[in-house]
Parts: structure tokens; sequence; C-alpha cells
């Protein structure tokens, strides 16, 4: 489990202090993908770079299976780093040694038995599905092949956790998707609890089960990534939200709607649209559909319909109580 | 102007003088590796935000650098004749010259190590540190691996300068060809020694700008 007690990341320059993280606490348990999600300058990437200490936080505690990761000696702290893996937008490879000895050069970090280096290089690349390319040196590879090897050397001394600093912004939408493929597949296969921060929600979206979302150095949103998705609390978080799942209606639209337009939530197995007719059979209304769609989050549905109800406003009240009941959440967008 | 058949009975002379240079331009280049290299490194490696953060090591080293960097070799030749006579015996040849030399070219070689070192991405740095790294492992593999090339012309611009340098060492007894220039073509305006001396110079500094390049070139994997 990886805790992080009251972070608190101050940048002192000349004449100024600069708050990077502003008292974090969150606590991500063994075997979560937990997204954290912010614009740049956010603070989620000093907080990333706090877990293994590349930066000390300037207070608070971070706690790696209940130790103390700050109150290390530096000896220790270098054994603790051997159980974090990290990977990086720009991967930060040794660009003058070849793939596998950027990984061996990890495994002899923990003073593995040369013997077993060979054999464990060989597992890693096969793990990443880069087997043909051990003798390569960096420059000879895609931006995606990179970044697999940055895998490789990151989990070399099997950790147990490993974090990813925006570690597929660099890449092309494609090879982001099969880079995700691949953390995923080590989250499962591995149990490696995984933290990445991002600023695209795509991302979270497509692997993360947890996520946080952080402005101005705290965080300001946190919980189970479906159901942030489903009932977005803050601004921001809606901002974020609105960049993978968007509800703009044209304003023409909106303007020559005649009844009243409502936003209809269906999470995980309530049928949305069985419940939709069936109210409209039941209750005098003429129900008119504006936008609507299904997301699958961590493989549940999330249905999400903006519809226009026209009708008796007792009788409407009526329908809207009825669709609650039913499992729906309804939430008015615009009065007649 | 250029008096051939003079050139030829001068030949031996100046094959010695040559001779000379290089062993002295050696001398002082192989000192000023092992001593420049691993200062150099220090520099780099004491400073802010680095492993070995270290301000009082970095400034001491850092102002010894500067010190005899700002001093000007000529100066520098004559105030180190009691070192040189105290290593070598004497001040005169070109094994007293390589004293100053290496004196000279340390500081000179280390910053120029310190500035490749300089040039390699933070990041990577900062990756192996992630992965456990000791500090030595990082040095190793990591820093001197990455700046290899750099060091390598850092190398060649050393060569180049003590070159330089040693036709300077020449004129104060060092021998060579600087030495060679001086008493011929300036004391007795001997005017083929002059012109010989100046070419083997330049072919001898472009042959090692060449050879340099190359082989740093060949090297780097990027």
């Amino acid at each position: 489990m990886l805790e992080f007690q009251n972070i608190t990341k101050i940048y002192e320059s000349k004449n100024k202090q600069v708050v990077g993280v502003d008292n974090v606490s969150i606590k991500i348990n063994r075997g979560d993908i937990f997204g954290i999600v912010g614009y740049s300058g956010a603070g989620k990437s000093s907080l990333l770079r706090c877990v293994n200490l590349l930066e000390r936080p300037t207070s608070g505690k971070v706690l790696v299976d209940d130790i103390d990761l700050t109150q290390l000696s530096s000896s220790a702290l270098r054994k603790a780093r051997l159980k974090i893996g990290m990977i990086f937008q720009h991967f930060y490879l040794i660009s003058q040694k070849t793939v596998g000895e950027n990984i061996a050069f990890a495994l002899r970090a923990a003073d593995t038995p040369k013997k077993d280096i060979d054999g464990r290089v060989k597992e890693l690349l096969e793990m990443v599905g880069l087997t043909d390319k051990k003798d390569v040196f960096p420059g000879q590879l895609s931006g995606g092949q990179k970044q697999r090897v940055g895998i490789a050397r990151a989990l070399a001394n099997n950790p147990s956790i490993l974090l990813c600093d925006e570690a597929t912004s660099a890449l092309d939408p494609k090879t982001t998707l099969s880079i995700l493929k691949l953390l995923k597949k080590i989250n499962e296969k591995l149990g490696i609890t995984i933290v990445l921060i991002t600023h695209e929600m795509d991302v979270v979206k497509e692997i993360c089960n947890r996520m946080a979302i952080m402005q101005d150095g705290q965080v300001i949103e946190e919980g189970e990534v479906y159901d942030i998705f489903a009932q977005p609390n803050k601004p921001l978080t809606k901002e974020f939200i609105n960049s993978v799942v968007s509800f703009e209606i044209p304003k023409d639209i909106l303007a020559n709607v005649k009844g009243q337009v409502i936003k209809l939530l269906f999470k995980g197995d309530v049928a949305g649209e069985g419940v939709i007719s069936d109210t409209i059979q039941q209750f005098d209304v003429k129900g008119n559909f504006l936008h609507g769609i299904i997301e699958y989050i961590q493989e549940r549905p999330l249905g999400i319909f903006i519809m226009e109800l026209q009708g008796e406003k007792a009788v409407v009240d009526e329908a809207k109580k009825y669709m609650e009941q039913r499992g729906a959440l309804v939430e008015v967008v615009q009065h007649v | 102007m250029f008096d051939f058949p003079y050139f030829i009975t001068m030949l031996p002379d100046i094959w010695k003088a040559f001779k000379e240079t290089v062993v002295m331009i050696g001398i002082a280049l192989l000192i000023s590796i092992v001593i420049g290299l691993p200062l150099g490194v220090l520099l780099f490696v004491t400073d802010k935000g680095l492993f070995w953060e270290n301000r009082f090591v970095k400034n001491i080293f850092g102002f010894a650098v500067n010190l005899v960097r700002s001093i000007p070799f000529i100066i520098l030749l004559v105030a180190l004749f009691p070192l040189t006579k105290l290593l070598v015996g004497t001040t005169i040849g070109p094994i007293a010259a390589s004293v100053s030399l290496s004196v000279a070219a340390i500081p000179y070689f280390a910053r120029l190590v310190e500035s490749s070192l300089r040039d390699i991405d933070k990041g990577v740095i900062e990756a192996t540190i992630a992965v456990g790294a000791t500090p030595w492992m990082i040095i190793k593999d990591v820093l001197l691996p990455e700046a290899r090339s750099t060091i390598i012309r850092g190398i060649t611009l050393t060569v180049i300068s003590l070159v330089a340098y040693s036709a300077m060492a020449g004129t104060i007894g060092g021998g060579g060809i600087g030495d060679l220039a001086i008493r011929f073509g300036y004391y007795r305006y001997d005017n083929t020694i002059m012109i010989s001396t100046v070419v083997i110079l330049i072919v001898f500094v472009q042959l090692i700008q060449l050879i340099g390049e190359q082989y740093a070139k060949s090297i780097d994997k990027r």
C-alpha cells in the first residue's frame, strides 16, 4: 500500500515561495491503477516524484507498506527504490548502451548475480514484446519501443509499485493504447500497483480504477473512476470529463426546446432505454432525445442521455420521480 | 625564401624537435586526463541537485581550477620552476616542460569534462537514481558513457591547446618545435625553418582534429 500523508512541497526561489503540493493525503491500495489528473503546474508531477523521493517533500510522510521513506538513510532509500519502478514521458534511457545493457543496469543496481542477468533480461524483453531488440541502441527505436524498454527496466527488480510520469504523453494515440494495454497486463499479471499522472482523461478512462484530480497543488476530488465519471462534483473535474465525454448541445437547438430538458444517468446494469420507454408509455409526456451515449468505464456501462420532456408540469415531475425510482439519476438542465 | 637543400640537412633537427613536442604533449595529456577527468566528474557531481551535492568541495575545487586558468601560461611556466625542479630535477627539456603543461591542462580539461557532463539530460541521471543505482554505477555506466563523445572532443581540444602551450614552453628551454621556430626562425631570420615548423604544426593540429572528430563520431550511438 502507498500512502501520502499531508505532503507539502514548497519550492524556494530567489524572493518567493511557490507551493507545488499543498497538504495532500491519498491512500493507494495494492493492485490499484491510480490516476492523478491535472493541468501542468497542478503539482501532480511533484507529488509523483515524492514517492521515490526524487523530490523530497517539505513536510509530510510517504508510506510504502507502512515504511516512511522520508526517514530512511540514503542506502536504505536506494534499496527501497529498487522496489519502486518508474517510467518517464521522455523515456530517459542510457543512449550509449544497448537495450539489453539498459535493463541489465537496473539488475546490477540490485546486485543480481551475473549469471542470472542474461536470463532475466530475456524474460523482461519477452514481457514487453521486444525480444529481437536486445542488442539495439535506443536511438534506433521508435517512441513506443523506447517506452517498452523503460517499462522493462522499471520492472527489472520486481517492484511493488510502478510510477508513470506522463508515460504516454509523447506517443501517438495508437502507441499510447498499446502501452496502456501493456501496463494493464502488467498490473493484472504481476499485481503491481500503478500510479500514473496524466493530463489525458482518455488514459484514466482506459486503465485506472481510482483517480484524483489536482488543482493548485491540492487534490480537489478523489474516488473510483467510474463514480467520478458518473458524477463529477468540481468544475475542473467536469471540464476534464467533458474532454472525453462531451454533451454540448448547440444553442439553437436548446432555444427551440419546448419542454423541460433533463439529463439522465444510468449506472451499471440499469437499462436506460427500457426505463425511458416505460416512462413515456406510462405517463402523458412526450420525450425527445437531444443527446446520448453509453460509455464503458472499467467495462461497466455508464449511460448518459439528455432529453426533452414535454407535458403538464405535474406529470413531468411524476415521470422524473418514476425514473429516479427505477435507478436513474435525473438532473434538470433547463426549465421551460 | 624556402631553401629546400638546407631543409633536408635540417630534417634530423626538425624530427628531434617534433619528437620532443610529442613527448611533452603526450605526458601532459596523460596526466591531465588521469587527474582532470576525475576532477571534472567531481566538479559535476558535487553541483546543486546532484547526488553528491557539496557546496564546500565544489567551491574549493572550482576556485582552484579558476585560479590556475586565470594565470597566463607564460607566467605559470616560470612560476612553476621550483615545482618542476623538485619533480624532474631540472627546468630544461621536454620532460621538465611537461610539468607546467600538465598543470595548465588539468583545469582546462576538467572544465571541458564538467561541461560535457552538464550536457547529459538530467532526466537520464534521474531515471538511474530512480532505478536504485549507486553513485559509483551512475558515474561509471551513465555519466562517462553518455559524455564519452564530447569528452573525446575535449581531449582533442586539450591536445590542440597543448600544442600552442608547448611552443611557449619551448621558448624558455622546453625544446620541441616551438623552440626550433624561435631559435632559428625568429632569432636567425631563418625562413625555411620558420615555414617548416609552421607547416608541421598546422598539419599536426589538423590531423589531431580530424582523428579526434572521427573517433568521437564513430563511438556515438545516438
